[in-house]
């Protein structure tokens, strides 16, 4: 008899907790323990479509630390770009960047951080920000909602003027299962859909949902910017002073 | 010598894992000055290779040939105010038969290996020995550190030639690391050695430079009516500070020059950059260099041989340099480029349009205004133009 109200009991309790509803901070939480691994690698190919349907293809390598707030970018392909390189530190607050064909190193103002990368439509902070999120947004569950077929939580977060946002406001269906974002909605200051950024084929790589396809539609322009996964690993440690202007040179 | 060095080292590319790339660039221009119109093109290929022999190991090279259009052939005086080589070309104690109206400076076609080098990257540092780009400083348009280039105004972001030197670089710990470097000359006295220290403090890089070498100037001797090379030991104690303040981006550059047998100088550029919302983006640097000649009144053919030489960063002491850019679309991009000499009230407006055409294809097309009197530095020149189409492989 006991044996029996103890079930019911932990049934009763495991029927509340799934009913809970996650606040805005905790959805925020769980994505980024999702989305930001200590460390990562990956090679990637990215697509530019402009509007009247012209393309650009380039293939970079990235390395990631911190849970993104380290990220070394350099390019592949093409020819012309090949070599180039970015060095974003500090949630891509500090950036460098390596010109190969001069053997120079910049460094970049913040008031770059938001512009587009080899004029892709995401932006060096769409590259490189790892835990942003969490500083500079005040998030809330506006509840769940079915985005494709599949069971979502919805989120808004508002930027905090005070910790400079790159945009105003970010709308995200993240699936209920197991958190990960599926479209992401960013808001210019008119509140207009200035991009939609939506994840595809996502697979697990090591234990971890990872979208190998994402794409990025910039509305107020027509264009969109393919990013495919063609590798991509966790498990890699960074040598030590791997972030640094050393190895942004190589 | 350039052929037999290209086919010792044909075998190490072709049987090792070599990446080939490089560019294919064309380019034409057409300048009006002295009352003449001069058109000038070439077509150049710059061939790289790359191999490693092992992981911490790269080789590399690259070849350049360049083929002008023409046999072209410049009057150098038309390039110069008339004040300045008159009375060196034109004395009024000789008869007006005798007097020089041409010092004529060909455009040959080249064929050189610009950089040869081995580099290895061993724990704690990077060697790399040979012919190698070496690009010093912070600064966009001038850079006072920089013992070994110096930059074209109207492109300051071309590739400069290599130089002979045995480089290492050290990395300390985080943002500190330590480069030195050694480019050999005839004795130790005539080397060039250089010693620099960065570091991160917050938001800012930090670096401190010092470099002793000899400075090799050219001077025109007016009696034998041939230039002859003028050599000083030179001692540079330089440094830059590199970071941000609001967003925008701003660098100090600057370097206090020991001369053994000339007065010293000081060199200093300070430069700010932003990039607005909508992609707009000014930079704007300021150039104060002692080693310049403050009056026009006080130039000589020297002061401009040792600019076009690339042995000064300036002609004059002040200048002022910006830029900016606005991306039309994805692919075009339109730029302004100015720069004025602030001594004698000259400057050049360089409206340009980058346009991605392929990928992998840019074309570049820029008009050259110049504004001044005919007896300044860019006020000698009246207009110009430029194509360049470049290719990447």
């Amino acid at each position: 008899m006991k044996k029996v109200i103890m079930v019911s009991i932990l049934g009763l309790s495991m029927t509340i907790a799934q009913n809970v509803i996650p606040t805005g901070a905790e959805l925020v939480e769980k994505m980024s323990e999702v989305m930001s691994q200590e460390n990562s690698t990956a090679i990637m190919t990215q697509t530019i479509t402009t509007s009247s349907g012209k393309q650009r293809t380039f293939e970079f390598e990235m390395f990631t630390s911190g849970e993104g707030e380290k990220t070394l970018m350099r390019y592949l392909k093409p020819s012309a770009a090949r070599g180039q390189a970015f060095l974003m530190l500090n949630n891509a607050d500090d950036i460098w960047t390596y010109f190969p064909r001069t053997k120079r190193v910049r460094k970049l103002s913040s008031s770059s951080k938001n512009q587009k990368v080899q004029g892709s439509d995401f932006s060096f902070e769409d590259m490189g920000s790892g835990d942003s999120w969490k500083t500079e947004y005040d998030s809330e569950n506006l509840g769940e909602e079915k985005y494709d077929g599949t069971d979502c939580w919805k989120l808004e977060s508002i930027g905090i003027l005070e910790e400079n946002p790159s945009y105003p406001k970010m709308v995200v269906f993240m699936r209920k299962a197991d958190f990960y974002p599926i479209k992401i909605d960013y808001f210019d200051e008119n509140d207009f859909i200035e991009k939609t950024l939506l994840m595809s084929d996502i697979k697990e790589i090591e234990g971890v949902p990872t979208a190998m396809g994402m794409i990025m539609k910039n509305h107020l322009e027509g264009t969109e910017t393919t990013m495919q996964t063609l590798s991509t690993t966790y498990s890699w440690e960074p040598p030590e002073n791997f972030f640094t202007e050393r190895e942004l040179k190589k | 010598m350039i052929k037999k060095t290209f086919l010792i080292l044909l075998p190490i590319f072709l049987f090792g894992q070599s990446n080939f790339f490089g560019y294919y660039e064309g380019e034409f221009d057409q300048l009006k000055f002295a009352n003449q119109t001069y058109n000038y093109g070439y077509n150049k290929l710059r061939l790289d290779f790359e191999v490693h022999p092992d992981d911490a190991i790269t080789i590399g090279a690259n070849i350049n040939i360049q083929k002008y259009n023409d046999n072209i052939s410049w009057n150098l005086l038309d390039f110069l105010p008339s004040d300045v080589w008159k009375p060196i070309f034109q004395p009024i104690i000789f008869p007006e038969e005798m007097w020089i109206t041409e010092f004529p400076i060909a455009l040959s076609d080249t064929f050189y290996l610009d950089n040869v080098y081995l580099k290895a990257g061993f724990e704690k540092f990077d060697l790399t020995v040979g012919k190698q780009q070496i690009s010093l400083g912070t600064g966009y348009a001038w850079n006072p550190i920089d013992i070994f280039n110096s930059k074209q105004l109207l492109d300051p972001t071309y590739e400069q030639t290599g130089v002979n030197a045995v480089r290492a670089e050290l990395p300390i710990q985080g943002r500190t690391s330590l480069d030195v470097v050694l480019s050999p000359g005839k004795d130790w006295k005539e080397s060039a050695k250089m010693l620099q220290l960065k570091t991160g403090l917050g938001r800012f890089d930090v670096h401190g430079t010092v470099g002793q070498y000899t400075w090799n100037r050219m001077v025109f001797d007016p009696q034998l009516f041939l230039p002859s090379i003028q050599k000083d030991e030179r001692t540079l104690f330089g440094g830059a500070i590199v970071g941000e303040i609001a967003g925008a981006g701003i660098w100090i550059e600057g370097a206090w020059n020991q001369l053994e047998n000339q007065d010293n100088f000081a060199e200093v550029v300070v430069g700010t950059d932003y990039t607005f919302e909508n992609g707009l983006y000014i930079i704007m640097e300021y150039l104060r260099n002692e080693n310049g000649i403050s009056s026009k009144e006080n130039l000589d053919i020297n002061n401009y041989l040792q600019y076009f030489m690339g042995e000064t960063h300036s002609l004059m002491q002040d200048y002022l340099f910006g830029y900016l850019s606005y991306p039309i679309n994805d692919f075009i991009q339109f730029g302004l480029l100015g720069f004025g000499n602030l001594n004698d009230n000259s400057a050049a407006l360089n409206p340009q349009i980058s346009w991605n055409l392929f990928q992998d294809v840019d074309l570049t097309m820029m008009y050259s205004h110049f504004i001044g009197n005919d007896n300044t530095e860019f006020g000698v020149q009246d207009w110009g133009w430029r194509i360049r189409l470049r290719g990447y492989f």
